[in-house]
Parts: C-alpha cells; structure tokens; sequence
C-alpha cells in the first residue's frame, strides 16, 4: 500500500532521510520509533507530501507521490492524519472542523456531511463536544477530535505523527485507546510515536530510525525482547529504563 | 461662527457626505478584496505572481495617492476612454489603499501556523480551498487594528475626489466657499461630517479587537 524504494531526502547539505526502503501492507500498523531528529516524522510526511523526496521512488496506492502528473489532492483524499500539535482549525466548531474536507473535496451534501462527523464524534467518544469550539476542549480530546476529522474522509491509511506528545500525561491514554481501536478494525496505520508500550501492544511491526536510517525492523516481541542492533539495544535501555 | 452656513446649505452639505460614503463603502470592499488578494499572491509558490504582487505593492504605496488618482483619471483617455471624477476617484482610492492592506494581511497571514495550511492540505483542500477556509478567516482576525487604521486613512483619503471633481464632501464644501465667502466656518462643518464617520468606526474598530481577544 506504501512503498519506499531508496528514497532519500536532503535539506541543503543536511541528509535527512537515507536510502529509505519501507513497505507498508494493507490492514497493516507499523510503528515508527527513534530518537529526536532521527527523521521519522520527515518519512512520515513524505507519504502525503508534505515534505518532498530528493530521489528515489514512493508510491502510495500505486501511485507515484512525488510524480509532476500525480493530483496530489486526490493522493491526500485517501490518507488521514493527526499531527502532534492536533492542528484543529480555532474558528470552526468542532463539527466544522470535521465537515469542511468532506464538503468541500469530496462533495459531500452538509447534512449527510454531519451524519458522517457525529458518527465518528461518537466514536471517539466525544459527541457531546459538536458544537464547542476547540479551544473549549481539553488536549486529549482535540486529538480526538483531530482523528475522527481525519477518519471522515474514510481513508485508506492513517498516518500519526506523535499523536500523544504534546498531551498531559493523563489524557495520553484515551487517544491510544482511540488508535487501538482503529487498529483493531484493520485501518492502514503508520504511527510516529514515544509511547513504547503502544508499539509493544498494537504494531504489527516496529521501526527503528535513527540518524535518517532504518536501522532494524522487526515484530514487536522480538523487537523489545531481543533487538538485533546495538543501536536499538542502546535507544531502548534509555527509554525503557524509567 | 456662522452656523447658519451649516442650515442654508445642509443639502448641498449632504450631497457631497452621501458621496464620499458611497466612494468610501466602494473603495473599502473593493480594496479589502483586491488586497487581500495581492496579499496572498505575495506569497504564492509561483514566482510570477510573487514578483507581480511585490512590485504592485511597492509601486503603489511609494507614490502619492494623488498620482494613482490621476493615473485612473488622465490614464484612460491615451486610450481614448474617460472616466469620472468620482469614478476614477474611487478606483485610484481603492487601488492605492489596498497595497497597504495587502501588507497587513500579508502579515496576518505569517503569523497563522503553517500547522493549520498543513492540516488542511493534507486532507486534500487544494492551496486556494485552505487559503480561504482555513488561513485567511484566521489572518484577517489578527490584523483588525492595522485593518482599522487603513479604513479610517481611507475615509479622509476619499478627499483627494475633490481635486478630480468628484463629487465628495470636499467637493461640495468648496462651492459653498464661494459661495459664502466664510472658509474657517465652511470647513468646520466638513470636519465635523468626517467625524461622524471616522469616529464611530475607531469604535467598532476598538470593540470588535476587544471581543476577539476574549
């Protein structure tokens, strides 16, 4: 469903990403774990473009992402995503939020629009909160909010990229209930995240980056219990210590 | 003070106000649009239209008000054409003040978080779709009160009619100069029509910036 092949990315003389080989399956959920700076949330975006690649080759679908002839607003109709910073939109009500794509690229009728975001709303389990304005609500449930807008336009993927860093502690875990429901139901996921206990839970299969390189790739259980690389080992003393 | 002048020529007092309303309401859309336009062209991945919005901007604002006036009144007829005063008037009006609107909300537009372009774009709106949806409605609430500024210059500005006949307060102001011969009386009441135009819109200005900071 996703696929890099060699893809490498440079800002000036910093190369961010190196010779990126990834695929990602359908119903797969791939975890993208490393440490700050690593490049992982630069791959991540590279997938819906917004970040471009220097060379190499990634297809989403089958189309080619960084392709000249490639609409890439109907690449994006098929790919939902949460940010860190949940990036909700300050002056529509939550339902607004979550409406406003499916209107206006879809072409979805308003009613049938708000159908769609109070059943995802509900889903998340925030349906009360419809008409509130997103500075009303709490971080936690903004990042909910941000992935029921995301799931809305029925995509095939759903991307996260730290979805649960910049939250309170105590609200980490209803958005990862949220994503661990999704997984559950098959949706295509690529996550970049800190939280290890999710990757060790609910990936298929765990990425590790680090210096703009995928440095091992393995399920969880082995990834946890017996990395193969000492970088790994050395990146997984630090965070699992505390 | 004769304020006498202000009863006998209330009406032609009057035509002139309703003019320069008029010139003001059509000038302050119309370079709210145009700038915001030249705004967001300003900052477009496309070069052309880049260097095309940069050097509108400093074109128009680097020279008199006057002679964007007199461009849109004496341009034209090269061309064989003629336009008004008031209609010339208020093109050149609207045209002058909208390089500096288009710097405000170019500004506005800075300061929204690339975050929100981000969010929007990734769920496939196209550039313009994200623009008017998502960053504009937030960049136009950041730059009310330089907003405010430029619409209240714009009001005073819609003076400059006069010099091209066109049929504003100062206008009508000069004919009851003339007419009267009293200069000083004459136009204080001019400045009092101002006032009540410019100063209740200071207030709205003062109170929709005080709401939104809520």
């Amino acid at each position: 469903m996703i696929d890099f092949h060699k893809v490498e990315k440079h800002y000036g003389h910093f190369h961010v990403l190196k010779s990126i080989d990834l695929h990602v399956d359908e119903g797969e959920v791939v975890v993208v774990v490393g440490p700050s700076g690593s490049g992982k949330s630069t791959m991540l975006r590279c997938i819906n473009r917004l970040e471009t690649i220097t060379s190499g080759g990634l297809t989403v679908n089958g189309v080619a992402v960084n392709d000249k002839k490639t609409d890439i607003n109907k690449v994006r109709r098929d790919i939902g995503m949460v940010f860190q910073h949940f990036n909700l939109y300050p002056h529509k009500k939550v339902i607004d939020n979550i409406t406003l794509a499916p209107v206006k690229v879809l072409g979805v009728s308003k009613t049938e629009a708000e159908k769609t975001a109070m059943y995802y709303l509900e889903k998340v389990g925030i349906a009360d909160k419809a008409q509130a304005y997103p500075s009303q609500l709490s971080g936690g449930q903004q990042q909910r909010v941000a992935i029921a807008r995301g799931l809305a336009m029925k995509p095939k993927i759903m991307l996260f990229d730290e979805p649960t860093s910049a939250l309170d502690p105590e609200m980490v875990g209803e958005v990862l209930d949220v994503m661990r429901t999704l997984a559950k139901e098959g949706m295509t996921m690529v996550v970049v995240t800190h939280e290890m206990g999710f990757a060790r839970e609910v990936a298929d299969r765990v990425i590790f980056m680090d210096q703009g390189q995928i440095v091992e790739e393995a399920a969880p259980e082995q990834f946890f219990a017996s990395p193969r690389e000492e970088r790994t080992r050395t990146f997984l003393s630090r965070v699992l210590s505390h | 003070m004769q304020f006498s002048i202000l009863t006998d020529y209330f009406g032609t007092y009057m035509e002139g106000f309703r003019g320069t309303i008029l010139s003001s309401l059509l000038a302050l859309a119309g370079s709210f649009l145009l700038g915001t336009l030249i705004a967001v062209f300003r900052i477009s991945t496309a070069r052309g239209l880049r260097w095309f919005g940069t050097g509108y901007v400093e074109f128009i604002r680097n020279i008199p008000l006057l002679l964007v006036v007199y461009i849109f009144y004496y341009g034209p007829s090269a061309f064989g054409l003629s336009l008004d005063g008031f209609t010339a008037g208020t093109i050149g009006l609207t045209v002058y003040t909208s390089a500096f609107i288009a710097e405000a909300i170019r500004a506005g537009i800075a300061a929204v978080p690339k975050g929100q372009t981000e969010a929007a774009r990734s769920s496939g709106l196209t550039y313009v779709q994200a623009m008017i949806h998502v960053v504009l409605p937030q960049a136009i609430k950041l730059v009310i009160p330089p907003l405010g500024n430029q619409f209240i210059n714009l009001i005073k500005n819609s003076s400059v009619l006069t010099i091209v006949a066109g049929l504003d307060l100062m206008y009508f102001a000069d004919i009851v100069n003339s007419d009267t011969f009293r200069t000083f009386d004459t136009y204080v009441f001019v400045a009092l029509f101002y006032l009540v135009l410019t100063l209740p819109l200071s207030y709205v200005m003062r109170v929709w910036e005080r709401r939104l900071q809520r």
